[in-house]
Order: C-alpha cells, then sequence, then structure tokens
C-alpha cells in the first residue's frame, strides 16, 4: 500500500524525519519497501499484511503511527447531514451472508468536474489516478477510511436495487470496458433489468458516473470476504476495492466513510443531499476481554516488561486496559483490530512495540528428546542420503540438483507414464512429477554437451514419483552417469560394485534385462528385488534429446540400498601372494562372458580375481568376435601356491574353455 | 673363495664408482646380484664344498650380497646419479574428482549447526494434503493469507485431509512430528518445495527450505533469537548482526523477518571500491558506490520466524498451556547466494560443470 505523508499529517503532527520515521515503523511491523520524495510530499510503499487489514488506510495508519511515535491523533468524524429517507427505490438482498449491510445516499443536481486538485494529488501520492469530483471523492474516502464506496449514476438504474448471486451466463461489462460471463460464484448489484456492478470489486459501465451525470447512487457496504475473493478470482479481476473486502473493512468506519463523500459532493460537486437508506444490519464488532498477565507475557518472550510501559503502549494502541490485580490486566481491544483476540495477540502488540531488539539472546537447553525413537528414524534417512552423496562424490561423480517434474514432451520421447500429474501448471514443463531421474540427468548433460564439457560423471540423489495401492510413493532414487565418447559401460557396472560393498550388501547381481531407452542393460538385484539398473542409452533417444556424447546410466532406488546395506565387519585376508595367468580368448557374440566364467569359477578353487586386460580391435578379428585378454588372479588362504599348481588350474581352464562351443583361445 | 669374494667387491665398487645414471645402476644390479651374477655363480659353489666352510663362507657371501644392496640402494637413494631430469614446469595435469552440489553442502551445513544445539534432522514429504499445508498451519481455505503459498496441485485423489499438492513450505513438517511424537521437541527439516511462480533471476518455481522448531515447557522468544543468532556466526561470520523486524505469520504469534547485517558492505551500506576495480571501470580515484548486494539498505533478509501459534500446538494435539515452540524457515538458495554471491537462482539447476566445479 503507498501513502502519503501529508495525507497522514492532516490527522498527525509528524515532526521526525521521514526516513527515520520509515526506519521506526519498519521496526515495528510495517515494513517500508520503498521511501520516495514527491515534491513537498513523501511517498512510503508498505507492506500490508494480510492480519492488518486496518492499514489499509490513511486513518489506520496514522493511527499505528501515533501508537509507535506515543502521539495523539487529531480525528474528527464528519459532520451529520440532514435529509429525509431515501423511498425512490428499494434496497434487496438475497443472502445476508454475502452482503450482511448495505447502505445508499443520494445526491442530485451533481456538478460532475475535474477533481480537486489538493485531492487529485494525494490519490496519484497513493497510486490512484483522478477521474472525475465524484469517482475522486468516493476514492479519497475509501484511502481515509478504508471502505471502498461506489457511485452509480441513480438515472441509469432501473427500478430497484438488489444484492444477489449473478445468473449463469450473464454478462458484465465492466468500466474498463470488458465484458466477463458470469457464474453463480460472483455477488452483484442488479437493478431490475442489469447487472450494474461486480459487489465490491468494479462498477459497471452502465451507471457509470461521466460528465452527464446529474444524480448520483452513492453505495457503501459490507461484504463476505470470502465471496468476494471467490467471485473476483473467477473474474480475474483485482481492484483497489475487492482487495480491501477480501481482508475485511470495518463496519464502523462505513457509517463515516459514506457521510463523508456525501458531505463532500454537497461541498465540492454543489450536489444537494436528497437522503439516504440502508439494508441489512450492521454487524456487530466481535470483541472480548483478553486477560494479560504480565508473568505469562514475561516469561513468552524472555525479557521483564515494566507494568506502567505495558500499559502505556497498549492504552496508545486503543485498548482498553483494566487492572485486574497487581499482575493482571484486563484488556478490551479497539474495534478496529480484529486480528487482536488472543493472549499470544497482545504479547505480539507489547513486544513490536516495544522492541524485539530489547528481548535478549539466549541458547536454550534442549533436554534430550523424549521421542528419540522418531528423531533417529527420521535422522537415519537423512544420514543415508548423506553417506551415499559422500560415496558417489569419492567414486569421481558430480552432484547435481535438477527439477522434480517433467515436460510433456520428455515424457513421451522416453515413454514414460505421468503417474502423478499437476493439476495446474504454470508451464508446459511441469505437466507431471517425474517418474524416474533420466530426463533431469539428460538434460543436465545436454547443457554440458553443448557447451564443450566432455566426459561427464554425474550424480543425483533426488525422489521420483508414483502411485501405489496406498497412495502416493515417493522414492528416494540415485541415479549415476557417464556421458561423453570415451566413457567405459564397465566402469561404470564396477561403480556400482564398489557402492554395493561400500553399502556391505551381500548377495547382489546383476541380470541382463529389457529396458526402455536403452541398447541393452542390466538389472541390479538381491534375491527376488530389483534395486535398480544399468544402461546404454538406446541411439534413439541419445538422438532425440540432441545429445552430443554417449551416455550410459544407471538408477537405484536408495530406500531399498538402505534397507539392504548392513554394517561391515572387518574380513581376514590371505597373507599369500596373489599369482595370475593369462588367457587371449576369441568369443563368438553369441556367447556370453557369463558363460565362461561360470566354466572358470567351476574349475577353480582358489580363484581371487578376473580382469579384462586387454581388448583387441585388429581387423584380422572376425566381426562376430570379440578378442580380449583376460587376467586370471589365483590366491590361496591357507598357503603359497606353487608355479606348478597355477600352472595346473590355470591348464584346466584352458581345456575347459577351448572345449566349449564359440570359444577360441588364441 | 676370500679371495673371490674381495675381487667381486672390488669390481663392484669400480662399477659403482664410475656409472651413475639409473640405467647403469639396473646393470650392476643384474650383473652382481641377479640371478646369473657372479655372486650367484659363488652362491653355487657353497654345496660343494666341507661343513666348516660352508658355514664361513656362506655366511661371508650373504654379507656381501647385504652389502653391495646396501650401497646400489644408498646411490639410488641419494640420487648421486645423472637421471635426465623431467622438465616441471610443463603444465599440471588436474584430476577428475567428483563433489557435492553447493546446495547440498550449504544445507549440511546448516543443519550441522543446528544439530550441534541439539536438533534432530527429519526428512518430511514432498506430497501433502491441504490440511497439513494449510489449515493445522492456520491458513484458513480461500484466505487472503494463502496468496503468499500459491500451490501446485496433484492429480491424486482426494483425503479426509483435503487435496493432494506440492509442499510450499517446510512447516507440514513441523506438524507431522508435533503430532507423532509428544515434547520436548528440537527438529530441523530440509527439503524441496514448490510454488508456481515465475522463474528469473531470483525466483524458482522449485526450491529448497530448512524449517527448525522446538516444542518445550519453558521455551521462550529469546531462546529463538539466540539459537538464529548462533546459526548466523557460526554460518556466516562472528561479526554479523540480527535484527528481527515484527512480521505476520498465520502460525507463529508474535512473528518475525530477520534480516542479516549486509555480509557485503558490513553494514555500511555503500562501500569504496577498490583500485583494482576503479582501474576497470575506468576511473582514477576510489569511489564510493551504493553495495548492490543490500541495494543500500544494509540489512539482508534471510528467514521468518516466531513463536508457534497456540492454534497450531492445538492442532497437533500439544497443549498449548503447558508447552511452547518456536519456529523457523528460510530458504537453501536464497542462503547460497548470500553467502557465495551468486546472482541467478537458476544456476543451481542449471547443473553447468563450470558452476558445480567452484564449491
Amino acid at each position: 500500500m503507498r501513502f502519503s505523508l501529508n495525507f497522514i499529517k492532516e490527522f498527525l503532527d509528524i515532526k521526525i524525519e521521514p526516513e527515520r520515521l520509515s526506519q521506526v515503523l519498519t521496526m515495528a511491523g510495517m515494513e517500508v519497501e520503498s521511501l520516495q520524495k514527491l515534491g513537498s510530499d513523501w511517498v512510503f510503499d508498505i507492506e500490508v499484511t494480510t492480519n492488518r487489514y486496518d492499514w489499509l488506510s490513511i486513518t489506520g495508519i496514522s493511527r499505528e503511527i501515533a501508537a509507535v511515535l506515543g502521539k495523539k491523533l487529531k480525528l474528527k468524524e464528519p459532520p451529520a447531514l440532514t435529509g429525509k429517507i431515501y423511498k425512490a427505490r428499494s434496497i434487496k438482498i438475497e443472502d445476508s451472508q454475502d452482503c450482511p449491510y448495505y447502505i445508499a445516499k443520494v445526491l442530485r443536481q451533481a456538478k460532475v468536474a475535474p477533481g480537486d486538485l489538493k485531492v487529485q494529488q494525494f490519490l496519484a501520492n497513493c497510486g490512484l489516478t483522478s477521474v472525475n469530483n465524484v469517482v475522486d471523492i468516493t476514492n479519497y474516502c475509501m484511502l481515509k477510511w478504508g471502505n471502498p464506496l461506489h457511485a452509480f449514476d441513480e438515472d441509469k438504474i432501473e427500478g430497484n436495487v438488489c444484492v444477489r448471486r449473478a445468473r449463469k451466463g450473464e454478462i458484465f461489462l465492466g468500466i474498463d470496458d470488458k465484458e466477463r460471463e458470469l457464474t453463480g460464484q460472483n455477488l452483484v448489484i442488479a437493478d431490475d433489468k442489469k447487472v450494474i456492478a461486480l459487489a465490491g470489486v468494479m462498477g459497471s459501465k452502465n451507471t457509470e458516473v461521466t460528465s452527464q451525470t446529474k444524480n448520483v447512487f452513492l453505495e457503501a457496504a459490507v461484504f463476505s470476504p470470502l465471496t468476494v475473493r471467490r467471485s473476483r478470482r473467477a473474474a480475474g479481476l483485482d481492484t483497489e476495492a475487492s482487495y480491501r473486502f477480501e481482508r475485511m473493512v470495518s463496519s464502523d468506519n462505513l457509517e463515516c466513510a459514506c457521510r463523508e463523500a456525501a458531505f463532500l459532493m454537497v461541498k465540492k460537486c454543489s450536489g444537494i443531499y436528497a437522503g439516504g437508506c440502508f439494508s441489512g444490519k450492521k454487524p456487530a464488532a466481535k470483541r472480548k476481554e483478553i486477560i494479560l498477565d504480565l508473568d505469562k507475557l514475561s516469561g513468552y518472550l524472555g525479557l521483564m516488561y515494566p507494568k506502567a510501559k505495558v500499559k502505556k503502549i497498549l492504552v496508545s494502541l486503543g485498548c482498553r486496559v483494566r487492572e485486574v490485580s497487581s499482575k493482571v490486566f484486563s484488556i478490551m481491544p479497539p474495534r478496529l483490530r480484529f486480528d487482536i483476540g488472543k493472549e499470544v495477540d497482545v504479547y505480539e502488540e507489547v513486544s513490536r512495540i516495544f522492541g524485539y531488539d530489547k528481548i535478549p539472546s539466549r541458547i536454550p537447553f534442549l533436554p534430550a528428546s523424549a521421542c528419540a525413537k522418531i528423531q533417529a528414524g527420521g535422522q537415519q534417512s537423512y544420514c543415508f542420503n548423506n553417506k551415499l552423496k559422500d560415496y558417489a562424490a569419492l567414486l569421481g561423480f558430480k552432484e547435481i540438483v535438477t527439477y522434480s517434474v517433467e515436460s510433456k514432451e520428455d515424457l513421451a520421447r522416453l515413454q514414460e507414464e505421468a503417474t502423478v500429474r499437476i493439476i495446474n501448471p504454470l508451464r508446459k514443463q511441469e505437466a507431471s512429477l517425474r517418474p524416474s531421474l533420466l530426463s533431469g540427468m539428460l538434460g543436465c548433460l545436454r547443457h554440458n554437451f553443448n557447451r564443450g564439457m566432455n566426459e561427464l560423471k554425474f550424480f543425483e540423489l533426488a525422489d521420483t514419483y508414483g502411485l501405489g495401492k496406498s497412495g502416493f510413493l515417493e522414492i528416494p532414487s540415485l541415479a549415476l552417469a557417464f556421458g561423453g565418447n570415451n566413457q567405459d559401460f564397465f566402469l561404470l557396472k564396477g561403480s556400482v560394485e564398489l557402492l554395493m560393498k561400500f553399502l556391505n550388501i551381500e548377495g547382489y547381481y546383476f541380470k541382463e534385462a529389457e529396458m526402455d531407452n536403452f541398447t541393452n542393460s542390466l538389472a541390479l538385484c538381491v534375491g527376488e528385488d530389483v534395486l535398480g539398473f544399468v544402461g546404454k542409452l538406446d541411439q534413439a533417444v541419445k538422438k532425440d534429446f540432441d545429445l552430443k556424447g554417449e551416455v550410459f546410466f544407471c538408477q537405484i532406488n536408495a530406500g531399498s540400498l538402505q534397507k539392504k546395506s548392513s554394517q561391515a565387519f572387518f574380513k581376514q585376508f590371505s597373507a599369500y601372494p596373489v599369482v595370475s595367468r593369462d588367457i587371449s580368448i576369441a568369443l563368438c557374440r553369441d556367447v556370453r562372458f557369463k558363460e565362461i566364467e561360470k566354466i572358470i569359477r567351476s574349475k577353480v578353487n582358489y580363484l581371487s580375481d578376473l580382469q579384462v586386460v586387454d581388448v583387441y580391435k585388429d581387423k584380422n578379428i572376425p566381426s562376430n568376435q570379440s578378442a580380449f585378454t583376460l587376467r586370471i588372479f589365483y590366491q590361496s588362504p591357507e598357503k603359497t601356491l606353487s608355479s606348478e599348481e597355477v600352472d595346473f588350474f590355470h591348464n584346466d581352464i584352458r581345456k575347459a574353455l577351448s572345449s566349449y562351443k564359440g570359444v577360441v583361445l588364441r | 673363495m676370500e679371495e673371490k669374494i674381495k675381487q667381486l667387491f672390488q669390481e663392484f665398487n669400480n662399477r659403482l664408482k664410475a656409472d651413475n645414471d639409473a640405467k647403469s645402476l639396473e646393470e650392476i644390479k643384474t650383473d652382481f646380484l641377479g640371478r646369473k651374477s657372479s655372486l650367484a655363480k659363488l652362491f653355487s659353489q657353497i654345496p660343494s664344498l666341507s661343513k666348516e666352510e660352508k658355514a664361513v663362507y656362506g655366511k661371508a657371501l650373504n654379507v656381501l650380497k647385504n652389502k653391495m644392496t646396501v650401497l646400489l640402494e644408498q646411490k639410488l637413494s641419494t640420487g648421486q646419479m645423472t637421471e635426465p631430469k623431467t622438465d616441471l614446469t610443463f603444465p599440471s595435469r588436474i584430476p577428475d574428482t567428483g563433489s557435492l552440489h553447493v546446495l547440498t553442502k550449504v544445507n549440511r551445513q546448516i543443519c550441522s549447526i543446528f544439530e550441534n544445539i541439539g536438533f534432530s534432522v527429519i526428512e518430511g514429504t514432498e506430497i501433502e494434503d491441504e490440511w497439513h499445508n494449510f489449515e493445522a498451519l492456520n491458513i484458513p481455505l480461500d484466505h487472503p493469507s494463502r496468496d503468499a503459498f500459491d500451490t501446485f496441485y496433484l492429480d491424486i485423489p482426494e483425503s479426509k485431509k483435503g487435496k493432494y499438492l506440492l509442499r510450499s513450505h517446510t512447516s507440514p513438517s513441523q506438524i507431522r512430528v508435533m503430532k507423532n511424537a509428544k515434547p520436548p521437541l528440537a527438529v530441523i527439516s530440509p527439503g524441496r518445495v514448490y510454488r508456481p511462480d515465475e522463474v528469473d533471476a531470483t525466483h524458482s518455481f522449485m526450491f529448497h527450505q530448512i524449517e527448525g522448531f522446538a516444542v518445550a515447557e519453558s521455551l521462550d522468544f529469546s531462546h529463538l533469537k539466540g539459537v538464529l543468532l548462533q546459526f548466523a556466526h557460526t554460518f556466516f561470520s562472528p561479526d554479523v548482526s540480527l535484527r528481527f523486524r515484527p512480521h505476520f505469520f498465520p502460525f507463529t504469534e508474535p512473528s518475525a523477518e530477520v534480516d542479516i547485517s549486509c555480509i557485503i558492505c558490513r553494514n555500511k551500506k555503500s562501500f569504496v571500491q577498490t583500485d583494482k576495480s576503479c582501474l576497470l571501470a575506468g576511473r582514477r580515484k576510489p569511489q564510493t558506490a551504493k553495495c548492490s548486494v543490500c541495494k543500500g539498505k544494509g540489512w539482508l533478509e534471510i528467514l521468518g520466524c516466531g513463536m508457534i501459534h497456540p492454534d497450531v500446538l492445538k492442532a497437533c494435539g500439544i497443549s498449548p498451556k503447558k508447552y511452547r515452540g518456536f519456529a523457523f524457515g528460510m530458504g537453501v538458495e536464497r542462503i547460497a547466494m548470500l553467502k557465495y554471491g551468486v546472482d541467478d537462482i537458476r544456476l543451481f539447476y542449471e547443473n553447468d560443470v563450470r558452476f558445480l566445479d567452484q564449491f
């Protein structure tokens, strides 16, 4: 809300510098977001929190400044107007929930002309534009009292006035010249023939006050905040009026605002007051006494507040303070402050005016929690995830953070199912919660490839989403990826193996699997459970995502990892030397390495490891074969293996392999 | 035999004096200590000697072997040889390393500061229902206070606790813990949050928050101030100060927004540009400019906090008559941006290696 300091000065003597005032207000909770000098005036732009509807008026702001500075407010009620009861039209309210109270005042023979210069200046400095003297007066009174008013051209109203819900399909032409089709969500002011205003939001073009207007029908009302909010949302509008109605308007100020507007129209537009009428009932301000215990106040804030000071602050805020006993006050909050209803609300008022800076800073002694079990449970997954991240970084992967949402396009490209759809996305890319970490990873790889970065190793640990039998699922998942043209799938597979070893997950194995988006892949399993997969990205997907390098990708369910992981204990290792022997093998493409591995493992008790030490890509090697050198490591836990023993095993292996179909020893 | 030993040692010493580079030392090793060396030959003669001689010469040969080995080692290790030296002024090769994302690092630093004070970390879920995200936190349906929390709704069948949504803040974790556990409690809860916001240099539809809260019989506002000051001193620097400004949050009363004294201009609101930056700007004399980080205000908003509203405690089945609590929430990206001078929030999710490698 923008306010003009000169406007405030009409009601309050302010001697301190505007900059200083701005600081003082900010530290009392009225945050001044900007301060600007405009001619002889200063314009303050303040943040009005939703609990302080009273700051949406100059009188309300003045009251706050008066309390903060300890000054008295010079505020006069507008003079009473004498006139008959207006009987030409009746006002009917269909639902008192939507509109409990509606006042109308009528002026005859008004001369519509450009507005008063002083008023124009106030309006401009508070961010409103001048229209004409009549409309300016309604806006001036709205600014002053916080109650939006509306002036209709009385001659254009046909018949009686009714406050009702719009009928479906009714058309409303606003003073902004836009047509809107209404629904039952919208509350309207209507005459016998047409809609003449969107209640609490905007007037209609059909009854707008123009230079031809002679007679003015002035409206002041209380509308339900919720109704106005839904109505203006449905109409796609947000106006000065709706902003105030949504946050509540004071029914106490309603009469003041309306009377002052009528008074000013008589004075400045040479109108003749022709009486008023009303419908409904003025809502009673619900107020109740609050008991303030000074000891509790001090205990809540950690500071002893002097009794006299507390009383002074509350009185300055407009509370009625009665001393019940030496340490207890009974407080009646001011009528305009609906937000003060509980003892804690009073604590806030006292502490903010006294100053939060006066409250000391202490470190509490936080007692050992009674719910250690729950806390430990939560802490466990946090610790486990940290452990995973640290280990992935140790393996040489850089952590990335990508968005948890996925676009329709990516979902389609990856043939993924949008299991948890977002109903109200702002942009296309927010179609659904991601079912896997793949699209985020590919996006990140593409970004870096396109900037000349190559040979990338990334990981992400984040949730993937799905729907299960008992509702939604959030699955903590770990993605590992290599990107580039010199990457080795087996290094990624090895990284996964190291990870499994690090987490001490026993009995895991890889199983060949078919996966969408991958040329081929391995499922990572423990027993019957599939924990994740490692694969080589399909060329079509690579092209679709415009990736300049090959991608090897792995995704593992981190929740399962946590469940399966266990503490490792030291394992004795053999004190005897390792001996190795090499075999050069050419393997036909239709024989899997795992077949020959099985043969090798069945032949030797003392096998300690297998490594491919060389892969031949010679022209002489037929394309249906892969040729490589396998190094076999032998080690016994009990003794030093003699050269002869090793040769014996090794020859055994050679023999078995050479008789296997599709294996050629070279 | 004795003569042969002496002679061999003599030859060894001569060769050792003459030859100096690593390669010739290897040759000496082969010639004198290898499997086909003169020493090995002498050893092979041992079995043909008498029992006494065996003992004497066996020992003598072993002594010789050790001597020669030690001398060779010495020569090798003292570097008295003329090995061609590598030109070490060639550029370095940078090893490939893994790394943690700066958000993870900042998140951990923040959590661990609070853990040291006695808080435990509990992570909530990102998918929440309306009751936990709003109602329980005193944010009624269709109230203007919800405007600050625009929300993504999800296509999941509604539950008794309302529609499902992506949490717009980490405060629902507070509700979940308080409903499931009895005070005293001190919990810190980090995680991703979502708001349908236009994306620009300071806004993102997804970001990270850290929620902290404590509930016990004797907590008061001064403890909230103490805990947050301790955090600011540890995380930023012991010479920063905090400013608590009254504010409004539906779930706390009293509430405050907290500003930190600008870590760039040290709350001086302006700074004198150094000579270097003046040169870059083409100016001669150092100039005073408005601090660009705090925009000359001297303060930067870092978090919101307050005493937990009694209605929120009640909604979780905790008696506000017996217990009091405080809570606070901060944006991890914002804190990281302030700490490291990152000027665009989108950098965090772009994952450019040149960005990742800086932390």
